[in-house]
């Protein structure tokens, strides 16, 4: 039964019908786009097990195909196994045994990026600092208990867990929260005298506004409008009601429980660093006498107690900042030059590639070296005809 | 080489794929951070937030700091950007003399969003005024053009009980809507910084467009900077500087305009002054001088005669060149120059009586322009 489950994981038709289906699901996954948009086909298409396809309104779903991760994920079984099951030393065999293990450094650095990495992007006005980016496509709501004179507890519940709806407890929080409306993308709109709508909670600002749930942003530069409405309940009383959250609302609201002062926020999901950086200056140079761009840089103050740094740095293009597993880009400005938009990265496997290429460099310049020093080795001893 | 171990590299990349799914960036998160200055509770309605509140800042996703998806806007020079706050998609601080304050927001709602009458009914309450009818705003209403579609301009006066003069006094808001959103444009502010800065605000609400062709490293929002690669934002609306002459009171501009301004003349008269900005050459010298001759009521010139009706006149930044066309009714004295591609158009239209008064004073603003400031 093993033997036969080796035998089916390292052989080649596994190989060709993972690489056919890789090609299917690229195409497939390229035409998505046009109505689901970058971001959904990428949770959808090539970050899951399987595409599911929902087969009636109930949220009855079926799996039609494999998804990126179990592609590739099979892929690398069956590239790890069919190389130790035929693996043969010798000086001979070395250009194909180092390609194919810089063949699967490079699926696993693939599969190690597409879980582990983080990209956020760090907004700076001139002389702001921060010591967090921000998610571009996340947002959190951020329950702050305000009672200390000098910090702020937060207690950040990721959109995820807001997505699943039910009750939410922690044990930082005096009270559950119970999300009653999910709103992946949402307009708002204020209510008059005239409208029909109701309002989307009982409390704050929502008791004034109405949420219209819209199809999701396809468009690869916008956004999702997320709205929640969510009902606080102390433990041992009555509901103190519902709230809209939303990123659009911006504002925080406030309430009490248990003694404290408690402030709701929607926000872009946050990423906190031991350290932080501040904007000198931000230069925009451009050639002279046009308008197209000559180059941008920041420079930043990044300072960190804990390792006792306080140093200028420059970040310009293809010169980021690499600190703490993190690489700073330089990715945007705002106009009038007010600002910089820093791309943060944390990929713990970005060396990946790297070796991966010059492994399998490496390995075809061995194994086609090998070939070409045979063949002129025999064309050297072969007898010449006339 | 033994089965079981070849075995265990696949079984950790199964593992791999399994962990996934359980991923640390969807567990809550409880931290301890210094506190930030929150931005204005509950703003309900757009316009709503206390001044100095969106200057607060610093609770906000700074991401968030422009406008909406699918909106871009050009900010008049001197307009400092803030942090947004609330609903807002855009949002500026006005400096002035003497700690002199004015904060500019753009506000964008579904719907109908209340209707002009009870919004501006909000902001005289918001300044101590008593709300106005139906009838009262018709008269106050001026209607601008905006790629939006028209914008309803209202200019409210009025401090509020213990309000700060230097930071309040005066609102100057529009309203447009598109169907399906409402777009809210609002100052408000010291009542002199924002009379002095009345036309950048309406100049500002002409230049809030639809922003397809800009793109945005953040997936988002608010379309917030201008990727490096493409620093597009800042060409769509070209920057011109000038110095208004006394006595000439901005007018609203128009879809076809860049700058409008009304003059009075003796005996209740008035002359019309308008800054219009073409790409290319704009029509040629002879269509267009042609087309102002028939304005003034005056016949077509061949292209000969053209040169001898052209004067060229130096400006702080070039040449601009003039014509004077005295009609039977109609008197008309343009100028205009062609600049990086785009022509610019200055002219003043009214009878003769006003133009005579006004030409020296139209003569000096176009000596005043700067196509490069």
């Amino acid at each position: 039964m093993l033997r036969r489950l080796l035998g089916f994981l390292s052989s080649l038709k596994l190989t060709i019908a993972c690489l056919a289906a890789s090609i299917i699901l690229v195409f497939v996954g390229t035409l998505a786009q046009v109505n689901f948009g970058i971001h959904e086909v990428q949770q959808r298409y090539f970050q899951s097990l399987l595409i599911w396809w929902p087969a009636n309104s109930q949220g009855l779903k079926i799996p039609v195909f494999p998804g990126g991760h179990l592609i590739g994920a099979v892929l690398l079984a069956n590239l790890i196994t069919a190389h130790i099951r035929r693996f043969k030393w010798g000086w001979n065999k070395l250009g194909i045994q180092l390609t194919h293990a810089g063949l699967i450094i490079m699926l696993a650095g693939g599969l190690f990026t597409d879980l582990f990495s983080v990209e956020s992007f760090m907004r700076l006005a001139n002389g702001e600092t921060k010591n967090y980016s921000e998610d571009s496509l996340h947002v959190e709501l951020a329950v702050i208990d305000e009672s200390n004179q000098e910090l702020d507890q937060v207690t950040a519940i990721p959109e995820a867990k807001l997505r699943n709806g039910g009750v939410i407890e922690h044990s930082s929080l005096p009270f559950r929260v119970v999300v009653r409306h999910f709103y992946q993308n949402s307009r708002l709109q204020m209510l008059d005298g005239k409208s029909k709508l109701e309002p989307a909670a009982t409390q704050g600002v929502g008791s004034r506004i109405a949420v219209v749930g819209i199809p999701r942003e396809t468009a690869e530069n916008a956004r999702d409008v997320v709205s929640v409405v969510i009902e606080i309940i102390p433990p041992a009383a009555p509901p103190l009601g519902t709230w809209l959250v939303s990123d659009q609302l911006g504002a925080p609201q406030t309430f009490f429980c248990a003694g404290k002062k408690w402030r709701l926020v929607m926000r872009q999901a946050r990423y906190y660093k031991p350290y932080s950086l501040t904007l000198q200056k931000f230069t925009h140079e451009q050639y002279a006498g046009t308008e197209i761009a000559k180059n941008f840089a920041s420079k930043v103050t990044l300072a960190d107690t804990e390792r006792s740094e306080n140093r200028d740095v420059l970040i310009y293009m293809n010169h980021p900042l690499r600190y703490r597993g993190e690489t700073y880009y330089q990715s945007g400005f705002e106009k009038g030059d007010q600002a910089t938009v820093l791309q943060v990265v944390h990929n713990p496997s970005f060396v990946a590639p790297y070796i991966a290429c010059i492994i399998v460099g490496a390995g075809l310049l061995i194994q086609f070296g090998w070939h070409f020093s045979g063949f002129s080795h025999r064309r050297k001893i072969a007898p010449t005809t006339t | 080489m033994k089965f079981s171990h070849a075995l265990f590299y696949p079984c950790m990349a199964a593992v791999l794929v399994c962990v996934s799914g359980c991923n640390d960036k969807d567990e809550i998160k409880v931290y301890r951070v210094s506190k930030e200055n929150p931005a204005p509770e509950n703003p309900a309605m757009p316009g709503m937030e206390p001044m100095g509140g969106p200057m607060a800042g610093g609770a906000q996703p700074s991401l968030a700091a422009e406008p909406a998806p699918g909106i871009a806007d050009t900010a008049p020079s001197g307009w400092v950007s803030q942090p947004p706050s609330s609903m807002r998609q855009a949002s500026y601080l006005v400096k002035g003399d003497n700690g002199a304050t004015a904060d500019v927001s753009l506000v964008t709602l579904g719907g109908s969003a209340g209707g002009i009458l009870d919004n501006v009914n909000r902001w005289l309450g918001q300044i101590g005024q008593p709300a106005i009818s139906e009838e009262k705003l018709a008269q106050m209403v001026q209607k601008v053009s905006s790629p939006l579609g028209d914008v309803s301009v209202v200019d409210l006066e009025g401090l509020p009980t213990g309000g700060d003069a230097m930071k309040d006094g005066r609102i100057l808001a529009g309203i447009a809507s598109d169907g399906s959103r409402t777009f809210f444009f609002k100052m408000r502010g010291n009542a002199a910084l924002v009379e002095a800065q009345k036309e950048a605000f309406i100049q500002w609400i002409g230049s809030v467009r639809p922003s397809e062709a800009v793109a945005n490293p953040m997936p988002s929002a608010p379309v917030v900077s201008a990727p490096v690669q493409a620093p597009a934002l800042e060409k769509e609306k070209p920057q011109i500087k000038w110095e208004v002459p006394k006595g000439w009171k901005s007018a609203p501009p128009s879809s076809m305009r860049y700058a409008s301004f009304t003059v009075a003349g003796p005996g209740g008269g008035t002359a019309d002054v308008s800054v219009s900005v073409f790409a290319g050459n704009g029509g040629g010298d002879l269509g267009n001088v042609n087309r102002w001759r028939g304005q003034a009521g005056l016949q077509p010139v061949a292209e000969g005669d053209l040169k001898s009706l052209i004067v060229p006149l130096k400006t702080k930044d070039g040449d601009v060149l003039t014509v004077d066309l005295l009609g039977p009714t109609t008197h008309i004295v343009a100028g205009w120059a062609e600049i990086d591609g785009r022509s610019w158009f200055f002219k003043i239209t009214g009878s003769d009586a006003v133009i005579a008064g006004e030409k020296e004073k139209f003569v000096k603003f176009l000596q005043s322009v700067q196509f490069h400031p």
